[in-house]
C-alpha cells in the first residue's frame, strides 16, 4: 500500500536499499524516542521561563533550544533476514569529539543485557528532520559492535498535514561515487511489528478507552468502535485501490505490471480459509461460546432463584418463633 | 461525509458514557515532563503524606510507562515479574514518568530478592540521571498473571516496609493474562495503610474475581491497603506519533485473535468457577438444616452474596468470550464469503449455529 509510494521516494542521499532485510519496528521504540525527546525539551525550555531569554539569543539558539537533538540505541534480535526492533535506550553525545560516549554505552548495554538477555545491539536512533553527513561518523563508529548498524530517525517536528509516520530506517551502503567508494545512507522500508499486550496499551492510550469495568453496555461499544474504525480504514484503503484501478482501466494512469499482479495475488488469496477443517474448528468455537453464555445464564437463573426462595421463606416462615410473622400472611 | 458521519457517532458514544474530553495534549502542556529539582526537594522536606495515609489519591501514568510495564509483564509469561518506577509527586498525585524491569526471578521470596534488584537500581538510576532522566524512583510494579490486580500478604508487608524508608512509594500491580483476554489493561495502583490503620467499615473497595487459591491471601490483607484512581497522560509528540500510528495499526487490531491466545487461561478460569459453585453449593445445602435456628439467616446472606459473586463472575468470562467471538465472526464475513461462489447451498453470512455431530 504505502510501501510503494516509499521505494520511490528518494532523496539525493538516500536511495533505496538493497539488502534485503525486513524490517519490524515496535511502538514501543517510537515511544521511547518520542519520551526521551520531550523530556530533553522541557528541561531546556523550562514552561516558567521568561521570554527575554528568546530575545536575546540568536535565531539559531533559539532553534537548537526548540528543536534539540537526542540520541540513543536501539537493540532487538536479528533472526535469518528479519530484523526486529524491540526497544531502545538514551545515550550520551559529546559535543566536542562528535561522537556517542562509548563507556556509557556499554554500562547501559550490560544493565539491558541483564533483563532482556536476548536482545542485543541492532544500531543507533536520533531527531531530526534528515539524516547529515556527521551522523556518518556515529555509525561508523558503531560498526565494531555490529557489521551493519541501523539507524534510525524520527522526526519531532508535528507536521499534521503528514499522513505517514515521521519515522525513517537508515542502512549504511557502499556506493561509488564520483569514482570514490563512500558509504551513504540508504532507506529501507520497515513494518510495525507488535504484540496483543502492546496493541492494548497502545490503543488504551491512544484513544484513552474507559479504563475501569464500566458497565457491559460501555466495554461492547468500546470493542465494537476499535473494530468498526479498523474496519473503516481497510475500506477506505480498498477504494483507493479500486479508483487506481478504474483509472488505469481507462487508460488515465500508465499499467504497472507489478503492482497488477500484487493486486491479484491479494485477490486470489480470498477467501481467506476455506478448509472442512477451519469451518469446522469455527463453528465448534462458536458452540463452546453459545454454551458458555448459556451457563452463565443458567447460574444467573439459579442465583436469582435462590434469591427469591430466601426472600419467600424469611417472608413466610411459619416456623419461626418469632410473634407477629404470620400476621404477614 | 465518512468523515462527519463517524465524529457524529464518537460524540453520541462519549456523550452517553460521559467521556471527558481530554484536549490533546499541545506543546504548553508538555510540561508535565519537566522536572523541578528545586520543587521535589522542597516537596522531600515537607513530607505532607506523613501526617496523613489517604494522602495520595491518584496516579498519573504516562503512555510510555504503561506501555513499558505491560510489554514486560506479558513477556514473562505466567512468572510474575518486577521492575521499578521513576517519577515525582504533585499535590496529592503520583506521576509516573517511566519504568524499568528489574533482573529477578518471580518468587515467593519476594523480598530477599529486592536485595540483589538494590545493586541494578542504583547503577541505572545513575546512568539514567547522565542521560537525562532525573526523576527519583517513586514506586515498584510487579505483575500477577492471571489472578488479578491486588496485593498479597509479602506485597502488603513489602509497600509497608517500602512507605516506611522510601516515601513516597507506591505499589503497582498489572494482570497481563486478563488484559490479552478482556481487550483492556487490568492494572491496579496501592498504597498501604501504617500498622493498626483502621480503615472505616463502608469503604467498598471494587469487586475482583479471584481465583480460588488465592482467594484467602485476597480476603485476609484486602482492608490493608486503598486503591489510587489512574490516569494515563501523554505528550504532544507521543499523541502526533499514535495517530498515525493508527494508518498501519488498524491491520493489527482487525487481525487480533484474543481467543487463540488465551485457551489455558479461560479453561482454568472456569474450572475455578465450578470449584467455587460447587463450594456455595455444599454451604448451601447445610444452611435449609440451619434455617431453624435464627443464625441461619446470617449464614444464608453470605451464600447468597457468594452465589451472586459466581453469577458476576460468570457473566464477566462469558463476556469477554463473546466479544473474541464476534471478532471471528466479523472477520470470516470479511474474509470468507466469497466462499458463496464454491458453495450456493449453504447460507454464507449465517454459520449454522448448532453442529450436529
Amino acid at each position: 500500500m504505502t510501501s510503494a509510494g516509499k521505494t520511490s521516494r528518494a532523496t539525493s542521499m538516500a536511495p533505496s536499499s538493497s539488502s534485503g532485510l525486513t524490517f519490524k519496528l515496535h511502538p514501543l521504540v517510537m515511544l521511547n524516542i518520542s519520551d526521551h525527546f520531550t523530556r530533553v525539551k522541557t528541561q531546556l525550555n523550562p514552561p516558567a521561563a521568561s521570554c527575554a531569554t528568546g530575545n536575546g539569543s540568536s535565531n539559531a539558539d533559539a532553534m537548537l533550544l526548540q528543536n534539540p537533538r537526542v540520541y540513543g540505541c536501539v537493540i532487538g534480535l536479528q533472526s535469518g533476514r528479519t530484523v526486529e526492533i524491540f526497544n531502545s535506550f538514551e545515550l550520551l553525545f559529546d559535543p566536542t569529539t562528535d561522537t556517542l560516549d562509548r563507556s556509557f554505552l556499554e554500562k547501559k548495554q550490560e544493565l539491558y543485557k541483564k533483563v532482556f538477555p536476548n536482545f542485543y545491539i541492532l544500531g543507533w536512533y536520533s531527531t531530526g528532520s534528515e539524516a547529515t553527513e556527521s551522523d556518518m561518523h556515529i555509525h561508523k563508529a558503531l560498526m565494531d559492535i555490529n557489521e551493519s548498524p541501523i539507524y534510525v530517525l524520527l522526526n519531532p517536528a508535528m507536521n499534521h498535514a503528514q499522513k505517514d509516520l515521521p519515522v525513517t530506517i537508515y542502512e549504511s551502503e557502499f556506493h561509488v561515487i564520483d569514482g570514490i567508494p563512500q558509504s551513504i545512507f540508504v532507506h529501507t522500508s520497515y513494518t510495525i511489528e507488535t504484540v496483543e499486550a502492546e496493541r492494548i496499551s497502545v490503543d488504551h492510550v491512544a484513544h484513552l478507552k474507559p479504563s475501569d469495568g464500566g458497565s457491559a453496555a460501555t466495554q461492547l461499544a468500546a470493542h465494537l468502535t476499535g473494530i468498526h474504525s479498523a474496519i473503516k480504514m481497510l475500506h477506505s484503503r480498498i477504494k483507493v485501490l479500486y479508483q487506481y484501478l478504474v483509472s488505469m482501466q481507462k487508460g488515465d494512469i500508465p499499467c504497472e505490471n507489478s503492482l497488477l499482479r500484487q493486486v491479484s495475488s491479494l485477490l486470489r488469496s480470498l477467501p481467506a480459509a476455506e478448509s472442512e477443517q477451519f469451518h469446522e474448528n469455527f463453528l465448534m468455537e462458536y458452540n463452546d461460546k453459545l454454551l458458555m453464555s448459556y451457563l452463565a445464564m443458567i447460574t444467573n437463573c439459579a442465583s436469582n432463584m435462590n434469591e427469591v426462595v430466601d426472600k419467600f421463606n424469611i417472608a413466610y416462615d411459619r416456623n419461626s418463633r418469632r410473634g407477629g410473622r404470620t400476621a404477614f400472611m | 461525509m465518512e468523515g462527519s458521519s463517524s465524529a457524529i457517532a464518537k460524540k453520541t458514544w462519549e456523550l452517553e458514557n460521559n467521556i471527558l474530553t481530554v484536549e490533546p495534549p499541545d506543546s504548553a502542556s508538555d510540561g508535565i515532563f519537566h522536572y523541578d529539582d528545586a520543587a521535589q526537594a522542597k516537596i522531600q522536606q515537607e513530607k505532607p503524606w506523613a501526617s496523613d495515609p489517604n494522602y495520595f489519591k491518584r496516579v498519573q501514568i504516562s503512555a510510555l510507562a504503561l506501555l513499558k510495564m505491560v510489554v514486560h509483564a506479558r513477556s514473562g509469561g505466567t512468572i510474575e515479574i518486577m521492575g521499578l518506577m521513576q517519577g515525582k509527586t504533585d499535590g496529592d498525585t503520583i506521576i509516573v514518568m517511566d519504568a524499568f524491569a528489574l533482573p529477578v526471578e518471580g518468587t515467593e521470596t519476594r523480598v530477599n530478592a529486592q536485595a540483589d534488584a538494590y545493586e541494578y537500581m542504583v547503577e541505572y538510576s545513575q546512568t539514567n540521571k547522565l542521560a537525562g532522566r532525573l526523576e527519583n524512583v517513586v514506586g515498584w510494579y510487579h505483575s500477577h498473571p492471571g489472578y488479578g490486580c491486588w496485593l498479597s500478604g509479602i506485597d502488603v508487608s513489602t509497600q509497608m516496609l517500602n512507605q516506611q524508608y522510601q516515601e513516597p512509594f507506591l505499589a503497582v500491580v498489572i494482570d497481563p493474562t486478563r488484559t490479552v483476554s478482556a481487550g483492556k489493561v487490568e492494572i491496579g495502583a496501592f498504597r498501604t495503610y501504617p500498622e493498626g490503620h483502621k480503615i472505616s467499615d463502608d469503604h467498598v473497595s471494587e469487586y475482583q474475581t479471584i481465583p480460588l487459591n488465592k482467594i484467602e491471601d485476597f480476603g485476609v490483607h484486602c482492608k490493608q491497603y486503598y486503591s489510587l484512581d489512574i490516569t494515563y497522560f501523554k505528550s504532544s509528540l507521543d499523541s502526533h506519533l499514535l495517530d498515525l500510528l493508527w494508518n498501519k495499526y488498524w491491520v493489527n487490531t482487525l487481525s487480533s485473535s484474543p481467543l487463540l491466545g488465551n485457551g489455558d487461561y479461560v479453561a482454568g478460569q472456569i474450572s475455578d468457577l465450578a470449584e467455587k459453585l460447587e463450594q456455595a453449593e455444599s454451604q448451601l445445602s447445610h444452611s435449609k438444616f440451619g434455617s431453624l435456628a435464627p443464625a441461619g439467616f446470617q449464614r444464608r446472606k453470605e451464600d447468597e452474596s457468594q452465589l451472586a459473586k459466581i453469577t458476576r463472575d460468570s457473566a464477566k468470562i462469558t463476556v469477554e468470550q463473546v466479544h473474541g467471538l464476534m471478532s471471528q465472526v466479523i472477520k470470516d464475513i470479511l474474509f470468507n464469503s466469497s466462499r458463496q461462489s464454491n458453495k450456493p447451498s449453504s447460507d454464507p453470512s449465517d454459520p449454522e449455529p448448532m453442529i450436529t455431530s
